[in-house]
């Protein structure tokens, strides 16, 4: 669904803050598959997800979604494809806007825009019925501008934005990061729902191990700019949160040691 | 009287530009003063056609389309060339001042012998009203003025509909988001450059259509009618907001409208009491100023005994 060859973005090149992002990233996700993205920050998750949201394009390297080559394809022709719920809550929502409103956009996404009536009976309808299933009460405030929610709320609803119209590739970035634990809690449930039941191939950036282990079908931990593990199947299922954990101990080590080996090869050969 | 029922008139016809203003600055946020330069034009394509005979509806809509293209340059100056907003409407404005000229050949034409809304305005009065002069409510007014008033407010209904339904279809809808949360919107599918494109195409569009009317209500159009109308369009959509306390689609858009009607009227009263009209676009900077700067200093006043 998702397959990604040779991928390689530097930031500022040639600057002092150059900064090398992604460094020849491979991946390849079958149809259906919910991915777990693991890393240590500036490891480049979210470089990699914007990469394949169209957010800049790469300086290296091939992405196909669902069979199309997007690699040149701009941000917008991309979000026929890709479904996307942001970090931060104000992100994926159009606040002076009201619920219904944000609702319409998301039901032409990726579609024509044409001139027919935005907010019509049917479109009404059905999210009344749909937005009564977060049982958080808002079919009642489908008028209300949705800055007025939570931020719970609000990613809630970004989800079932995202998700309204089946994306072949839904990319969800530390989307409940900025939440409190119980409001993360509920979204991450909603989540897991929706990408089970509608079978969504899914790349989701998370920083919580335990998500990590109780989640998805595969997790691939990123570590400056690279796949570095990928763990599936099996090994999976019987992943335990220490072994997350021993993992990101293994990669803080290794770069305490590069560090000054770095540094002792500088000196040596330069 | 005939004063008051001028600057009604006036005022309606300025709601045009009012609502053009209010897509630029409220729905995407942009201080667009292509507006003074498209409010020229858009007078200086109708002056010059309807001198050369053509019909005035030919004309205005020819006047409106010219002020279209002109938004869609600064949009297109602004998002594909990268200019910073503000920089590319002051080109586009810097270049329609010569533009203008060339269009008109001179820098005023006049229209008062030449066949336009106005003419045809007062043949209808004559028409319905079957006086040159009628009596409303004790005042005695020309009947051909009262028409123009009634055919503004006409045309400025008929414009804020047409408005208020269009940005309630997914087009509109996805176009209000671009000013809302742009990453959103692109998230989305949308085209954002197209969309504001689109957006200032409009805008001037409208406030051009109001450049055409106002030359011949007024019977000439001239190089300079434009300077400062994007103030004049600011206090309108401020006054507007003050006055609806609301900032929801519909009710916006009469805002500017109420807003734009008694903002001229207030001008009209200054000056009947004495204000120097050179004084007027100072005065009116000034208004727009305290508008932009009071509440949130209001705000601020009224937090600062609860913190104490
Ligand atoms: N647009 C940009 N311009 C310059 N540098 C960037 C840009 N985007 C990301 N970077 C840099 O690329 C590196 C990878 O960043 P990225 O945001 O992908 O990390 P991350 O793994 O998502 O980290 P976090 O867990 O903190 O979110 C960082 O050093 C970051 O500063
Ligand atoms: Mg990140």
């Amino acid at each position: 669904m998702l397959s990604i060859r040779g991928l390689r973005q530097t930031f500022n090149p040639g600057t002092v803050n150059e900064v090398r992002a992604l460094q020849g990233v491979d991946l390849a996700l079958a149809d259906g598959q919910f991915v777990i993205v693991l890393g240590m920050n500036g490891s480049g998750k979210s470089t990699l997800l914007n990469a394949v949201a169209g957010t800049f394009l790469p300086d290296h390297g091939k992405i196909e979604i669902a069979g199309h080559d997007v690699t040149r394809w701009p941000e917008h022709k991309r979000a026929r494809l890709v479904g996307r719920v942001f970090q931060n809550p104000l992100g994926g929502t159009a606040p002076n806007m009201s619920i219904a409103e944000n609702f319409a956009m998301a039901a032409r996404r990726g579609r024509a825009r044409g001139l027919t009536w935005a907010l019509s009976r049917d479109l009404m309808d059905d999210l009344r019925a749909r937005v009564s299933t977060l049982r958080m009460g808002l079919e009642g405030r489908l008028d209300n501008a949705i800055g007025s929610l939570s931020g719970g709320q609000r990613q809630a609803l970004t989800l079932l934005m995202a998700t309204w119209l089946r994306p072949s590739l839904l990319l969800l970035d530390e989307h409940t990061a900025a939440l409190d634990p119980k409001s993360a809690d509920q979204v991450i449930t909603l989540s897991d729902e929706i990408i089970r039941r509608e079978k969504l191939t899914t790349l989701m950036v998370t920083h919580s191990m335990q998500q990590a282990v109780s989640l998805g079908d595969r997790i691939i931990m990123m570590h400056r700019g690279r796949v570095l593990h990928d763990i599936q199947g099996a090994e999976k299922k019987r992943l335990r949160a220490e072994d997350l954990l021993d993992r990101f101990d293994e990669v803080r080590r290794r770069e305490q040691l590069d560090e000054p080996a770095a540094a002792l090869l500088q000196e040596l050969y330069v | 009287m005939t004063l008051l029922l001028g600057a009604f008139t006036i005022g309606l016809i300025l709601a045009l530009l009012a609502m053009g203003v209010l897509i630029s600055f409220r729905i995407f946020s942009m201080p667009d003063i292509t507006t003074d330069g498209s409010i020229t034009l858009g007078a200086a394509v109708a002056a010059v056609l309807l001198v050369k005979g053509h019909n005035p509806v030919v004309a205005t809509a020819a006047g409106a389309v010219a002020g279209a293209a002109a938004g869609a340059l600064t949009g297109i100056l602004h998002t594909k060339f990268k200019i910073n907003a503000l920089l590319a409407g002051i080109l586009v404005m810097t270049a329609l001042y010569s533009v203008n000229l060339n269009v008109m050949g001179r820098s005023n034409v006049p229209l008062m012998q030449h066949t336009s809304f106005a003419t045809w305005g007062e043949q209808l009065g004559q028409k319905l009203f079957r006086a040159e002069y009628i009596d409303l409510a004790g005042w005695r007014v020309a009947s051909g003025d009262l028409t123009l008033l009634l055919l503004s407010l006409l045309a400025a209904t008929a414009v804020g509909v047409v408005l208020f339904l269009f940005f309630r279809t997914h087009l509109g809808t996805a176009m209000r988001a671009t000013g809302d949360n742009a990453q959103m919107i692109r998230a989305l599918g949308a085209n954002v450059e197209t969309h504001l494109i689109l957006g200032l195409a409009l805008s001037n569009g409208l406030v051009a259509l109001s450049g055409a009317l106002l030359a011949q209500y007024q019977g000439f159009a001239d190089a300079q009618m434009g300077i400062g109308m994007i103030v004049w369009g600011l206090a309108s959509v401020i006054i507007g907001e003050a006055l609806t306390g609301s900032r929801s689609l519909g009710v916006t858009i009469i805002g500017a409208v109420m807003g734009s009607v008694l903002f001229r009227l207030l001008v009209a009263i200054a000056l009947r009491w004495g204000l120097d009209p050179n004084d007027l676009k100072l005065v009116t900077a000034v208004f727009v100023f305290a508008a932009l700067v009071l509440p949130g200093f209001a705000k601020k006043l009224r937090r600062v005994p609860s913190a104490a």
